[in-house]
């Protein structure tokens, strides 16, 4: 697979201030990359560069083969940007918006209002297309600025934060079109809803002050940097049951919580790559315990999140 | 040339949207009115130098109509979309940043052609009234208008600049009027002056006097100097807000 983006040792300073250092990578056609980090970690403003919005200050970054300072134009038609907030035109109408749009990045005669069409029904617009944005709610006003990032069907979409504001339902609306695009289209979206990324992507980025501090599946993500799981037990049964359930390798702690009744309930932190609920289940059987629950509870995304940008480096 | 198209009408749209530009078009209607009825009045108390056309265009009316409509069609281009942040996105789609500056211009540019049409009425209505018997000198009309459409080029890049420089509109509105006020002043202050000064000085503020301009292209002159004059600081100011929106794009 060709890379749409390469950026290579990307830095960009504000007046003194480094908003993204040495940044270095590649995202492969038909990829969907979730770009995470804190507020001010430099997402946005890697997404102004890639859009040929701002220059950097050193280092590359072309977009399908371009380079976004030295051939902007040609970049630019190769994708589709969506502002963080999704400024718009508000004294227009959505589909005259829409055409407008589709005009300026080069659409015309029947493919224009073919695009207008099929952007506003990807983006459920179609019974607003007579109201004027201004009078819209933040929801539709996303999804109108998410259509016109598509209209004309770049290979690459670069969404900042594309469901901020959104309610669930719209959410889940927004990542249904987004897995509908995915085969055409290369997906760089950032965002603070984890369990978005997880859902929908199939590569992060974590960008932390400015630096690359991960770049991996957001499963691979998961296990390679979180060292331990919790598993969680509820047992009825004569003995110390704390004391037996410690004995099984790879248990590092053990904490009891209570319960309404005569049952237990153990949370055990044990080492990432250890499945211990084998074990557990057979010292019930050999000691006659009952077992009302058993699960492991893995590590999401948002634990690695939080383990990589809250500690000082 | 279809993105500058494009890009134009959908300027026009919101000029002839924008409650803004009506009011504008109604002011300069009545203020027209006025200095074409003080441009009779002038003529009615006796035997006068000059035709119709020169005596409306050197009443103080004109020149109250000429000084609030610049700010008022031009605050809004530049300043609107830096407020809303659309600057984002429409720089974001292929455009050239010359192909934005120039389709804001021209559509500015285009309605204020428009504002002037209705003027063009009082004098056909003039001569319809008198039946012909006054003279309408036609070579007359057309060097004012030529000079009108002149000096708004240069008044309107100047607000182009103004816009493009702030967010606020109000801003943008007041920059602007201070750049033709100023301008206007200039010319009059050292005319003023008179031949305590220099003659060479006198002879170069000729170039900038917009109120010598008006007394000699209403006399039926055409000055080619005084058209290139305005015809460059219009560009200069064009190439200025040209690279007031690509400051963004420098690498400092």
């Amino acid at each position: 697979m060709p890379a749409i983006i390469e950026v290579h040792s990307l830095t960009k300073q504000y007046a003194g201030r480094t908003a993204v250092e040495g940044l270095t990578f590649s995202i492969e056609a038909g990829q969907c990359v979730g770009f995470l980090g804190p507020n001010g970690a430099g997402k946005s403003t890697t997404m102004k560069i890639l859009a040929g919005y701002l220059p950097p200050t050193s280092g590359t970054a072309r977009v399908n083969g371009f380079d976004v300072f030295h051939q902007s134009i040609p970049a630019r038609q190769s994708l589709g940007y969506m502002p963080e907030n999704a400024p718009l035109y508000t004294d227009m109408r959505v589909k005259e918006y829409l055409h407008f749009r589709g005009a300026l990045k080069g659409l015309k005669g029947k493919a224009l209002i073919k695009n207008t069409d099929e952007a506003m029904e990807a983006c459920a617009l179609t019974d607003s297309r007579r109201k004027i944005i201004g009078t819209l709610s933040k929801g539709y006003r996303q999804r109108v600025a998410l259509a016109d990032a598509l209209i004309n069907r770049p290979p690459l979409l670069i969404l900042d934060e594309p469901t901020n504001g959104l309610d669930p339902v719209q959410i889940r609306h927004v990542r249904e079109l987004l897995a509908a695009l995915r085969p055409a289209s290369t997906i760089l979206l950032s965002t603070h809803i984890l369990s978005e990324v997880e859902h929908a992507c199939d590569r992060v980025l974590l960008i932390h002050r400015g630096k690359l501090r991960a770049d991996d599946s957001p499963r691979r993500l998961v296990n390679r940097l979180r060292a331990a799981s919790d598993v969680h037990v509820e047992l009825q049964g004569k003995g110390n049951l704390a004391e037996e359930l410690s004995k099984i390798t790879g248990v590092r702690k053990i904490t009891e919580e209570k319960t309404d009744d005569t049952w237990k309930r153990f949370t055990l932190r044990v080492e990432a790559r250890a499945d211990i609920r084998g074990a557990i289940f057979d010292l019930a059987l050999q000691k006659k315990w009952h077992i009302r629950e058993l699960h492991r509870e893995l590590p999401s995304l948002e634990d690695v999140f939080v383990e990589l940008t809250s500690s000082e480096i | 040339m279809r993105i500058l198209s494009t890009l134009f009408f959908k300027e026009l749209r919101a000029l002839f949207f924008s409650p803004v530009a009506w009011v504008v078009m109604g002011l300069v209607m009545v203020i027209n009115g006025f200095s074409f009825r003080a441009a009779i009045a002038a003529l009615e108390s006796g035997p006068r130098a000059g035709s119709i056309v020169t005596w409306t265009f050197n009443s103080t009316w004109f020149w109250i109509s000429y000084f609030f409509v610049f700010p008022l069609l031009t605050m809004r281009l530049f300043a609107e979309e830096r407020k809303l942040g659309t600057f984002e996105t429409l720089f974001t789609a292929p455009v050239h940043t010359w192909q934005v500056v120039s389709a804001k211009y021209l559509a500015a540019v285009f309605f204020y052609c428009l504002l002037w049409l209705p003027s063009l009425g009082n004098f056909a209505l003039f001569q319809w009234m008198t039946a012909g018997a006054t003279e309408l000198p036609h070579g007359v009309l057309y060097s004012t208008y030529l000079l009108l459409f002149f000096m708004g080029l240069f008044n309107l890049a100047a607000g182009c600049f103004a816009s493009a420089l702030t967010s606020n509109q109000i801003v943008a509105a007041a920059l602007s009027f201070t750049i033709s006020v100023m301008h206007f002043l200039l010319g009059i202050f050292i005319l003023y002056l008179g031949r305590r000064v220099p003659e060479v000085f006198v002879d170069l503020v000729y170039y900038i006097a917009s109120i010598e301009h008006i007394r000699v292209f209403t006399s039926g002159l055409v000055d080619t100097r005084i058209l290139v004059y305005y015809g460059s600081f219009s560009l200069l100011f064009l190439v200025f807000t040209h690279h007031v929106l690509e400051f963004r794009r420098w690498r400092l």
